[in-house]
């Protein structure tokens, strides 16, 4: 699913020539947990469609979760109408709720509170108005665990395999975190997340095909794709995969609202701005090995940089 | 300096709990919701005062449910020069004031399979939200309370209302103290949280821990004295032998990185970690909200986005 709005709004993610990990979370200017973008239609669609033929790869939850889920619904419901008022509306009378999204022409009755007044779970029923995956972070003791989450959208993860799991078992996969002491310090720093003082930052990655469904349980579908990369048709096949990831601190249940919007966009169009295919290049060049394998840029790195050279080159000639 | 977001609230009652404690009933202008919160949590208060903005932490002892209005007791403490005396003396039904988002420091255990709470005066406060969730839950828990007497306790009707049958009291004018004794009765899974002032608190943690109580199943509550931010100018010398100057109006991040070094950042407000630096000598004033209180003191690191130094110079690990 391409990038179809301006590209002035793409979320470029990087600030320098150079790439580490870190902790490259800041305060959010605009305090809102979602966005709706010009593809809002089409991605419900697709997301509605995997909710429904693969509910337990793309939602997970703990029984104890529940008070959380609803705090998950009262937030976004909060957020979509104050952001998106022309498109989404709630009636409150006490308990009952009635929440319209007019995109999709629907309307949810409901008691907020009340599990048997929806005919799913909480987090269920707003997954299904939401381009984001949403991830519960639930704050036990002195530690932090997966306890629910809807996921339609991973980066080659898996939902059913992390659920249950805390934050540094959750991150044990990516190289050197561990090591730098990265996980014990991002893991401080989420404890300390205050509510009304939400955070973001941007991962991305790189992947050949234009697919939002990249889950690790159908990693055999997308995954072969990677050695179909040319440098003749890398500008279209590869794609550049920013998650926006936004914090929230969830202040009935102490726990951490995790909500990741993923953005796909074609190296070629990243190439039409000039200092981005400059900067991306540089980064790509310099990028620790066990990054570019972890991020499963191996396959075709080669051709790809064959491809932005030429793309320099390009550029300068003209 | 980093300022956090606020919430406009107005006091729609003042009642008078005991001859020193006060009852504030806080609403949001109509229309409007306030957040919910966990048992436990607290806000802080920004009261105006001619000297300037007043921070205080109180305890939130109204439904974490409710989102129409907080409520929190305030005691008048005869050493206070601000907090207390303005909130007993100065604050009139009406008045509108800003207070933070709920925060909790003293946040109920989840694996607790049963939880104790110990509470001297108005220490009370964080229990009674905490009581109220874990009756909501159905979970078992009992309450120990040491008051100078019935007249003198907070909340003592509500309490005995509402959770007669978990409650015990201990009034002082009876000569009724509570034994710490009783922590060698609990049995294994319970958590004790203490809160009162800080020698009640360390007595018990104290007797906790002779008795050998592991450390993750005592919890207390401690509010942060104010912090007073005092900004002088001072010297970085680098490992290169190089010194760099940070005067009052900058911080020492951005005097770094103006003399070109390739220090990491992000939030630049002391919460995000990431521009940790390693510090061999010098006395640092830590402003940041990241690292623990172990590691501020260790001394030997700083977020130099807003920490600086409390001696004239700081030896640096950096090139
Ligand atoms: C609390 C919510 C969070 C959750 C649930 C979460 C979850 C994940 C998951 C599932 C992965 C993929 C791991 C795998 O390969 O199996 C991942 C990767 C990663 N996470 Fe997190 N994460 C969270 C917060 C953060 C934060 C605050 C940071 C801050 C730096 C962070 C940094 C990273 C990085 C750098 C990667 C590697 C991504 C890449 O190179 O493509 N995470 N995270
Ligand atoms: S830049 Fe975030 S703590 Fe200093």
């Amino acid at each position: 699913m391409k990038w179809t709005g301006d590209l002035a709004h793409f979320p470029y993610p990087f600030k320098d020539s150079t790439y580490r990990y870190s902790n490259n979370s800041i305060p959010m200017k605009q305090p809102f947990c979602i966005e709706v973008t010009p593809s809002y239609k089409k991605e419900m669609l697709l997301k509605r469609k995997l909710l429904s033929d693969h509910p337990e790869r793309c939602y997970q939850s703990l029984p104890h979760s529940i008070t959380g889920q609803w705090e998950i619904v009262e937030l976004l419901i909060d957020h979509l109408i104050s952001q998106y008022p022309q498109h989404f509306s709630v009636e409150k009378e006490n308990n009952s709720w009635i929440f319209f999204n007019k995109i999709l022409d629907e309307k949810v009755e409901f008691i907020f509170g009340d599990e048997n007044s929806l005919s799913c779970e909480p987090l269920f029923f707003i997954s299904h108005h939401v381009q984001e995956d949403l991830i519960y972070m639930r704050q036990r003791d002195d530690d932090l665990y997966l306890d629910a989450g809807q996921l339609c959208f991973p980066a080659n993860w898996s939902l059913a395999f992390n659920i249950g799991m805390k934050f540094k078992n959750i991150h044990h996969p990516i190289p050197g975190f561990k090591e730098e002491g990265l996980d014990q310090r991002i893991l401080q720093f989420l404890m300390r997340l205050e509510a009304g003082t939400p955070w973001e930052r941007l991962n991305w990655s790189l992947m050949a095909g234009d697919r939002l469904d990249t889950s690790l349980e159908t990693f055999d579908q997308w995954g072969k794709l990677r050695k179909h990369v040319t440098r003749e048709n890398a500008g279209e096949l590869v794609h550049i995969r920013v998650e926006v990831q936004k914090l929230f601190r969830l202040p009935r249940t102490n726990s951490i609202l995790f909500s990741i919007h993923t953005h796909l966009l074609s190296l070629e169009q990243l190439s039409t701005n000039r200092e981005w295919l400059q900067q991306f290049y540089e980064i790509l060049s310099e990028l620790h090995a066990h990054i570019v394998e972890y991020k499963g840029i191996s396959h075709y790195k080669a051709s790809l940089m064959h491809y932005l050279e030429e793309q320099l080159e390009r550029v300068k000639a003209t | 300096m980093y300022k956090e977001s606020t919430l406009s609230v107005q006091i729609s009652s003042i009642v008078q709990e005991t001859e020193h404690v006060k009852r504030f009933t806080l609403e949001i202008a109509k229309g409007k919701q306030l957040p919910r919160f966990s048992g436990g949590s607290h806000i802080s208060t920004y009261l105006e005062t001619p000297k300037g903005l007043l921070v205080r932490q109180y305890s939130l002892t109204s439904h974490p449910d409710d989102c129409s209005h907080y409520e929190i007791a305030v005691r008048l403490s005869e050493a206070s020069k601000g907090g207390s005396r303005i909130w007993h003396q100065s604050m009139k039904v009406g008045d509108h004031l800003q207070i933070s988002y709920p925060k909790n420091h003293f946040p109920l255990s989840f694996k607790a399979r049963h939880h104790v709470f110990y509470a001297a005066g108005i220490g009370i406060t964080p229990f009674i939200s905490m009581m109220q969730e874990l009756r909501d839950k159905g979970q078992t828990f009992e309450l120990h309370y040491a008051s100078k007497s019935k007249q003198y306790c907070s909340f003592y009707e509500f309490i005995t209302q509402h959770y007669s049958e978990q409650s015990h009291f201990y009034f002082s004018e009876d000569n009724h103290r509570i034994p710490t004794l009783f922590l060698e009765n609990h049995l294994v899974g319970t958590h004790v949280y203490f809160c009162g002032p800080e020698t009640f608190i360390e007595h018990f943690v104290k007797a906790a821990k002779d008795l050998g109580y592991p450390k993750k199943s005592v919890h207390q509550e401690r509010f942060s004295p104010p912090q007073l931010k005092r900004v002088k100018p001072f010297k970085v010398s680098l490992k290169s032998g190089n010194e760099i100057w940070v005067d009052e109006k900058q911080s020492m991040l951005d005097a770094l990185l103006q003399h070109g070094l390739n220090v990491p950042y992000s939030c630049k407000v002391g919460r995000c970690g990431t521009c940790e630096l390693p510090v061999i000598t010098g006395d640092i004033d830590h402003f940041d909200f990241f690292l623990s209180e172990d590691q501020q003191n260790a001394q030997n690191c700083i977020l130099p986005c807003v920490s600086r130094a409390k001696s004239d110079k700081l030896v640096m690990e950096i090139k």
